[in-house]
């Protein structure tokens, strides 16, 4: 994930998932390992309250973040550890609901808890600053909030679970509606569009659709597309959704296990590539499956 | 319904935005959030009384202008700006809290702060820096970063340091201990290396049964989730580690005391540092304010008259100055009720409003933007006429009805000292009744000794004893003869023709009539202009007949 991020240029990678506890901290820890083990400096942010112990909504284990030395966090105020001491760099105006949000640099090995800024642009400030030093950025998502994705900064991976799936298939939907959607194509300067001002709504979406729309419907980015899933596979099979400032999707990561079910890893993953079109990572297992040539 | 007062000024709310009030506060506001307390805790608005109060303050604001160049004053209240308001901290550590590393790092940058700020202007900042200031700075410095970061560094206690290295030990045996396992664990599922944490063991790839330092936290069929079961020199390491991270979070909690006690010590001496950089953020805006617009200081007088020379209206010379325009300065000398008369664009609003202007810097204590000005202080700036809207009247008023609202209200006061500015009154009604109205309300300002002044067209409205003030009019406007409008071209051309100075003429005299070669430079049709002008002209062989 990292050299598919380096290829791209990204200032940053953002993990995104599909549901809650789709895997998104998981991807996210074992990114910072690698970049730990390689000695390379990183800085982590996050959209939600991540880090936990437990979820903070439905109480569930969460996967904790252990850091070493090197690396950097925005966290809120209220969430510096006592112990190890963090070395406290910044505290900012950008609010949490865990106080401001702090900058901090990791002296000693041990976890520590994100929570990042409420707002899309909130975040997208905090993970600057951490980038400020050229060191890159991993931005720990939340499912349903890629606004704060950014064209020509971020590498995004996109995170699907067992999790909140009733069945494989239904979580395979899911991904691949999701990858379609920030994957959207460029805008087509040759031929006739419809720019679309804020949000393309799927009722709007499906106006488009009945009326039979030949031109392309142009968003500004992929995160201005309101709807996802099927929805979204349906609609853009019949209208052509385009937009301006295209993101960079580079990966998917899979976790087949959560506390509900299991679905078969290797299928799974091979399953994710080949509807994805993109490298699937299980983290669990430490494999990819490359989606055909084809 | 009645006129609200805003409790903070004392200024009625049309007065506040008609004579800039509004404007003049922001241009003066403080900039960081110790200024913005320092003006929580009390913006003085001088009253009549206060004349002393008013002077000094204002000679206060002159000095630092004068001794702090514009350059500096900016970079000193950039650097207040930038200081986080400490008192929130300051009050946990006076009740006995132990701090935490983002309270220190807020000390550490006040206390930087504060040293850039007051080492170079120390004069303003007498008592500020005691022995509090070394002291604290001496037991914060371990933790200062060359980075201005704060870090809770071994160098503050070496049992600290010695804890962390002890740790650091442990860390990496346990790491051996546990890659050692991980290892092992690789080897046996045939992979290069496995998660630190939990990992899918397919069990196609399981080589015979699992090894001990493999647990199964969940079982499918076609796999297992695992994790690593540590062995008695794994655990015997993680106990260590822990044991040894434990010993660090004492020393580190210990230190955290020993830094809150040196702060709650000095916590009387920061919380006045404080309010003295908060103070200085609110004296250093009001003199940047007074560079910048090449202010004042106006003599502060027991009573009238008012007096001043080349004065300027401020909001109306910046917006002036956007569209390349200059503002015309204004003189006046005032005692008691005067009238304002003139062509329409030719200042008579203007000249009320850089009145009432300068009334109002001087109440708030800062130097006016004026060559020379005597002001006495007032009970109430009270406008009067145009725009004086009554509260939220919820449109049952109309323009008249809220215009007599507000001087029933502003008469039923009855102040010992206003300055009311009467801005076109009653202009909406019957001419005729209008005059007398306004006849009726001069003499009425005249009889209490208020001081007053008046915009009008209407002719012959100076009370006995009033003062009568003619804006110099247009001259030299040539008719457009219908060439096409430039209206930014027009005003310049109406600008450079008109003479906005103030003369005082009898009080009887007639006031100028501009307003069709005003119209004309505007770009009215060529036709309706020379309607109108037949107008005038069949009227006035009327009147002669």
């Amino acid at each position: 994930m990292l050299a598919l991020a380096r290829t791209n240029g990204a200032r940053s990678i953002a993990v995104v998932g599909t549901s809650k506890n789709a895997g998104k901290t998981v991807a996210v820890a074992a990114l910072a390992d690698a970049l730990a083990r390689r000695g390379e400096p990183f800085g982590i942010c996050s959209i939600g309250r991540d880090g936990e112990a437990v979820d903070a909504v439905d109480a569930s284990p969460k996967p904790r973040l252990f850091l070493r030395p090197g690396a950097m966090v925005a966290t809120g105020a209220r969430l510096i550890p006592r112990s190890p001491a963090l070395e406290i760099t910044a505290l900012t105006e950008l609010p949490s609901a865990l106080g401001p949000i702090v900058l901090a640099h990791v002296r000693a090995p041990g976890y520590v808890e994100i929570s990042g800024p409420p707002s899309a642009h909130a975040l997208r400030h905090a993970a600057r600053l951490l980038a400020s030093d050229g060191r890159l950025v991993l931005i720990d998502g939340a499912v349903d909030r890629i606004a704060a994705l950014a064209a020509g900064e971020d590498a995004i991976v996109v995170a699907v679970g067992a999790s909140g799936m009733a069945t494989p298939a239904r979580a395979l939907d899911e991904v691949e509606g999701l990858v379609a959607r920030l994957r959207l194509a460029p805008l087509d300067p040759e031929r006739p569009a419809v720019r679309i001002e804020g949000a393309l709504t799927a009722s709007a979406a499906w106006g488009y659709a009945r009326a039979e729309e030949r031109r392309q419907i142009v968003v500004r980015d992929p995160t201005r597309v309101a709807f996802g899933g099927r929805a979204f596979l349906e609609l853009a099979a019949r209208i052509d959704v385009r937009c301006e400032q295209p993101l960079c999707v580079v990966a998917c990561t899979v976790a087949p296990a959560s506390s509900e079910l299991t679905f078969e890893p290797r299928a799974f993953a091979r399953a994710v590539a080949e509807r994805t079109g993109l490298p699937a990572f299980d983290v669990y297992a430490g494999s990819v499956a490359e989606p055909s040539a084809a | 319904m009645t006129t609200a007062i805003d409790a903070r000024t004392a200024f009625t709310e049309p007065a506040g935005e008609a004579i800039g009030a509004t404007w003049l506060l922001a241009a003066i506001a403080p900039g960081g959030a110790l200024g913005r307390a320092a003006s929580e805790r009390g913006t003085r608005r001088f009253l009549r009384g206060d004349e002393a109060a008013a002077r000094t303050a204002i000679e206060r604001v002159d000095a630092l202008a004068r001794e702090v160049d514009a350059a500096r004053l900016a970079a000193l209240r950039a650097t207040i700006a930038g200081a986080p308001d400490i008192t929130p901290v300051l009050a946990r550590a006076s009740a006995g809290a132990a701090l935490g590393d983002v309270d220190f790092f807020e000390i550490g940058r006040f206390l930087g702060a504060l040293a850039e700020v007051a080492e170079p202007v120390s004069g303003w900042f007498a008592g500020v820096a005691g022995p509090f200031y070394g002291t604290l700075q001496t037991a914060l410095s371990p933790g200062r970063s060359a980075t201005g970061g704060f870090y809770l560094a071994g160098a503050f206690d070496p049992e600290l340091a010695n804890a962390r290295a002890e740790v650091n030990a442990r860390q990496a045996a346990y790491d051996v201990a546990r890659n050692g396992l991980l290892e092992r664990i690789a080897r046996y599922a045939g992979a290069d290396s496995v998660r630190d944490g939990e990992f899918v063991l397919m069990r196609d790839r399981a080589l015979g049964p699992l090894p001990p330092e493999i647990r199964v936290v969940r079982e499918s069929p076609a796999y297992l989730l695992c994790d690593v079961s540590l062995d008695d020199a794994a655990l015997g390491a993680l106990a260590a580690r822990d044991a040894a991270s434990a010993r660090v979070a004492e020393c580190e909690e210990s230190v955290r005391a020993r830094l809150s006690e040196a702060v709650a010590a000095a916590s009387s001496s920061l919380a006045f540092a404080c309010e003295a950089l908060g103070d200085f953020d609110v004296l250093a805006a009001r003199a940047q304010f007074a560079q910048r617009y090449r202010c004042v200081v106006p003599q502060i007088a027991e009573a009238a008259p008012i007096a001043f020379a080349d004065a300027r209206f401020l909001p109306l010379e910046e917006t002036l100055g956007r569209h390349g325009r200059r503002y015309a300065p204004i003189s006046l000398e005032l005692e008691g009720v005067g009238v304002v008369t003139g062509p329409n664009m030719g200042g008579k609003t203007a000249a009320l409003r850089t009145l009432g202007f300068l009334a109002v810097c001087a109440s708030v204590g800062v130097p006016v933007p004026a060559a020379s000005a005597r002001l006495p202080l007032f009970d109430e700036i009270a406008w009067l006429g145009i725009a004086a809207r009554v509260g939220d009247d919820e449109g049952l008023l109309s323009s008249f009805g809220s215009e007599v609202v507000a001087l029933r209200d502003f008469l039923s006061r009855d102040l010992a000292r206003p300055l009311v500015l009467i801005d076109e009154f009653a202009r909406t009604t019957s001419p005729r009744e209008g005059r007398a109205l306004l006849v009726a309300v001069l003499e009425a300002l005249h009889e209490r000794g208020a001081l007053a002044l008046a915009a009008t067209h209407l002719a012959n409205v100076a009370p006995g004893g009033a003062a009568h003030f003619a804006i110099g009019g247009l001259h030299a406007l040539p008719p457009r003869a219908g060439a096409p409008l430039d209206l930014e071209a027009a005003l310049r051309r109406i600008g450079r023709a008109m003479d906005y100075r103030l003369h005082r003429v009898a009080s009887d005299a007639a006031p100028p009539a501009d307003a069709i070669a005003l119209a004309d430079a505007l770009g009215l049709d060529p036709t309706l202009i020379a309607r109108a002008l037949g107008e005038i002209h069949r009227s006035a062989t009327e009147e002669e007949t």
